[in-house]
């Protein structure tokens, strides 16, 4: 595109706009940098606050990488024990992650996935103890079920208020999740779950109940060079796969998914179109809470059996922004990006035993991400670079984190409630 | 019965009100910060963050030097910075002010928790001794009134000062120039800037000064009602401030009021023995309040027009 020859005017290409195949290569390209560069900000800075504070950044994130993925550990860990805690963690980041996508298509930021989480959680704990007797192919969908839907409703109340009286889902469901929180407590202290007095835990599930590990919960069987049973692996893998799948096939193969997109887009537009955003925002909710709470449930029914305090300090649903946002809010992004964070899980307590340096880098690191993709700071960086400086008169760069969610702090969709 | 006559017992104490109001200046110095912020169209959830690295920063200086009021100013000038943080990467990078607001509160719970571990090598920090707190303060004559005394007159200093901000941020928002300007740029900043208003310049003023009321209300918490700092010792109160600046739509009053409904549940929570209701129940009010308001059964509660949208010069 010619810019400003003599009096001749272009007329600017419409922005994201492919228009040939070098245009494509170089979307790819640039798809993958702002994640990629992202990471890679994190960790140098992260590296420095390290090392500022009198650590060493290579032995901290020698430790992650032996606690994430089992490669270059030197303290004897087991590499197997470390991949399998790595996948444990990621299996919730991916429902939870989709839970935040989703909506972000819609234009909605569900802060809530946490608390939605903790509400499929305690659903699943609650119907896991009251039917404990019932045989596994009846209790089994049950619980995953009745987590579902108590993430469904959990979310929808973010999603009526929207659509009714256009209050922030971020506000609503943010509320949401400080009221999980002190549900959470009642049930389990001094509440109906609670297992016994002075414990801070609930009852556990029946055996019906339960996701089954990939491997045999056997002692007398050994997996490289450990028994069996410390390999958490769990059957809610594939769920969390299914539920990615689905994501996928939702957003871009059905009418739903379209309208969600279209709302996304532009709530006027979608209306011209015959779409009911109040309904669209509603429903892509209590879809997302859907996900979100059957990453609660798999967690209890694949992992803990039963509600702890641990479940106090999830921040499963946080992570599940991050995820989001640096997975591009595509199924292989959250995916990966999962497998990311569950990796500097794992590897957080490796870094803390090995290097002498706190897991909470790994908060430090998450944020820094967050920061990087929020702003741009890509974006930011190239403009700085003569060559790559976009011209003059076109428009500013777009960013990435404000093109996923476009209109999510306009006014409430219909004017006026109806009726 | 029995529990409805407790709660009336307790209702007509001095001291669960005295308490109250201390429970409330906690909230109300990050609500004060959320509404100047918010007013001027910068989205801000990470008073939380900003709280909590005044607690830690505060408690660091007060062991260091002995001195909670050079902590406090210590803890002050961390929050703004934290807001420093978030008000660059929104105002000048326009990011997504919500991410950003997340951001800082994750990297303030890791690097917090992260330092604690650099400096003193053990998860527990160690106590501040009684004359490296904060002092109360009892304004001769006036704290020997009946009841009102030892509520009003029988406080923190922090208190006294935050009951001050509160008149002031009152008065700089709807009473001066400076005020306008922040509210102008907060429903249109377009206008604003044609009208020679420093849009950037309003904004950064304000998103600072969340971060400075909230690093304050982090000294108060840390070496005032504590006297230490343990990992998220702010537990959600920078969630509730900013549940407190919605209930009290935008405004520092309105703030305030909502923030003594809270302090009050807070203050019934710490007697929770004479009452028989579950505190955790009890805890859930504030937020399940602030949805009722925002369902608009109290009257709409609606933001700035402008609050949360960066501004791009020479846009419309």
């Amino acid at each position: 595109m010619a810019q400003g020859t003599g009096a001749m005017v272009a007329r600017p290409r419409p922005p994201g706009l492919p228009s040939g195949p070098t245009t494509i290569a170089r979307r790819v390209v640039g798809g993958l940098a702002m994640p990629l560069g992202s990471v890679v900000f994190a960790f140098v800075v992260g590296g420095l606050i390290v090392a500022v504070t009198g650590g060493n950044p290579f032995s901290a994130y020698a430790g992650l990488i032996c606690g994430g993925f089992g490669i270059g550990c030197t303290q004897g860990e087991n590499p197997a024990l470390q991949i399998s805690n790595t996948i444990v963690f990621l299996t919730p980041l991916i429902a939870t992650g989709v839970a935040v996508a989703l909506p972000f298509r819609a234009g909605l930021f569900n802060i809530g996935a946490e608390g939605q989480l903790l509400a499929g959680s305690m659903a699943c704990t609650a119907i896991g103890i009251k039917f404990s007797t019932l045989p596994t192919p009846v209790l089994l969908p049950m619980v995953l079920v009745g987590g579902m839907v108590a993430g469904a409703l959990w979310a929808g109340v973010a999603g009526v208020l929207k659509a009714t009286v256009g209050a922030h889902e971020v506000v609503t469901t943010i509320m949401m999740n400080y009221v999980a929180q002190w549900l959470l407590r009642y049930l389990i202290i001094g509440g109906p779950l609670q297992l016994a007095a002075g414990t801070s835990k609930s009852l556990p599930i029946g055996p019906g109940a339960r996701l089954a590990t990939l491997l045999p919960s056997d002692n007398s069987l050994i997996v490289f060079g450990l028994p069996a049973s410390v390999y958490r692996v769990h059957t809610g893998l594939f769920i969390a796969l299914v539920a990615v799948a689905v994501f996928a096939f939702l957003l871009w193969r059905t009418t739903l998914g379209y309208e969600i997109r279209a709302v996304g887009q532009s709530q006027r537009a979608a209306r011209y179109a015959g779409v009911s955003v109040r309904r669209t925002i509603i429903v892509t909710m209590l879809i997302a809470g859907a996900f979100s709470g059957l990453a609660g449930a798999v967690q209890i029914a694949g992992v803990d059996h039963n509600l702890t305090d641990k479940y106090f300090s999830d921040t499963t649903g946080f992570d599940a922004i991050a995820v989001a946002l640096l997975g591009l809010g595509s199924a292989v992004g959250i995916v990966l990006a999962a497998l990311l964070f569950g990796a500097l899980h794992a590897g957080g307590s490796v870094m803390q035993s090995d290097a002498g340096i706190s897991s909470n880098l790994v908060l430090v690191l998450q944020a820094l991400i967050l920061f990087s993709i929020a702003a741009n700071f890509l974006g930011a960086m190239r403009s700085l670079i003569p060559g790559l400086r976009r011209p003059p008169g076109a428009p500013p760069p777009g960013n990435p984190a404000a093109a996923l969610m476009t209109e999510a702090a306009a006014p409430p969709p219909e004017g006026t409630p109806s009726k | 019965m029995t529990a409805l006559t407790d709660i009336l017992h307790l209702l007509i104490t001095a001291n669960l009100w005295q308490a109250t109001l201390a429970a409330a200046v906690l909230l109300l110095l990050p609500a004060l910060g959320g509404v100047i912020s918010e007013r001027s169209g910068v989205v801000n959830i990470a008073m939380e963050g900003m709280m909590l690295t005044g607690a830690f920063f505060g408690v660091v200086a007060d062991l260091a030097w002995h001195n909670p009021w050079l902590a406090t100013g210590v803890a002050i000038l961390a929050g703004g910075l934290m807001a420093l943080v978030h008000g660059v990467v929104s105002i000048r990078f326009r990011a997504d002010q919500i991410v950003s607001g997340i951001a800082i509160n994750i990297f303030a719970a890791g690097l917090t928790v992260f330092l604690v571990n650099r400096i003193y090598g053990i998860q527990d920090v160690g106590h501040a001794s009684q004359n490296e707190l904060l002092p109360n303060f009892n304004i001769p004559g006036l704290d020997q009134i009946p009841f009102l005394g030892q509520v009003l007159f029988q406080q923190n200093v922090v208190v006294y000062a935050a009951l001050i901000l509160l008149v002031g941020v009152h008065i700089v928002l709807f009473r001066t120039r400076l005020g306008l300007r922040i509210r102008a740029v907060g429903e249109h900043p377009q206008a604003a800037d044609t009208a020679g208003i420093n849009v950037y310049l309003i904004r950064y003023g304000a998103v600072i000064t969340s971060g400075l009321l909230s690093g304050l209300a982090g000294a108060f918490l840390a070496i005032g009602v504590s006297n230490t700092f343990v990992p998220n010792m702010t537990d959600g109160r920078g969630y509730i401030a900013l549940a407190a600046m919605i209930f009290g739509k935008w405004t520092p009053f309105g703030a305030f009021v909502a923030c003594m409904i809270f302090g009050l549940g807070q203050a019934i929570y710490d007697n929770n023995s004479i009452i028989h209701v579950s505190p955790y129940l009890l805890s859930m009010l504030p937020y399940i309040l602030t949805l009722v308001v925002l369902a608009g059964l109290v009257g709409r509660s609606s933001p700035p027009a402008a609050d949360g949208i960066p501004y791009v010069p020479g846009t419309e």
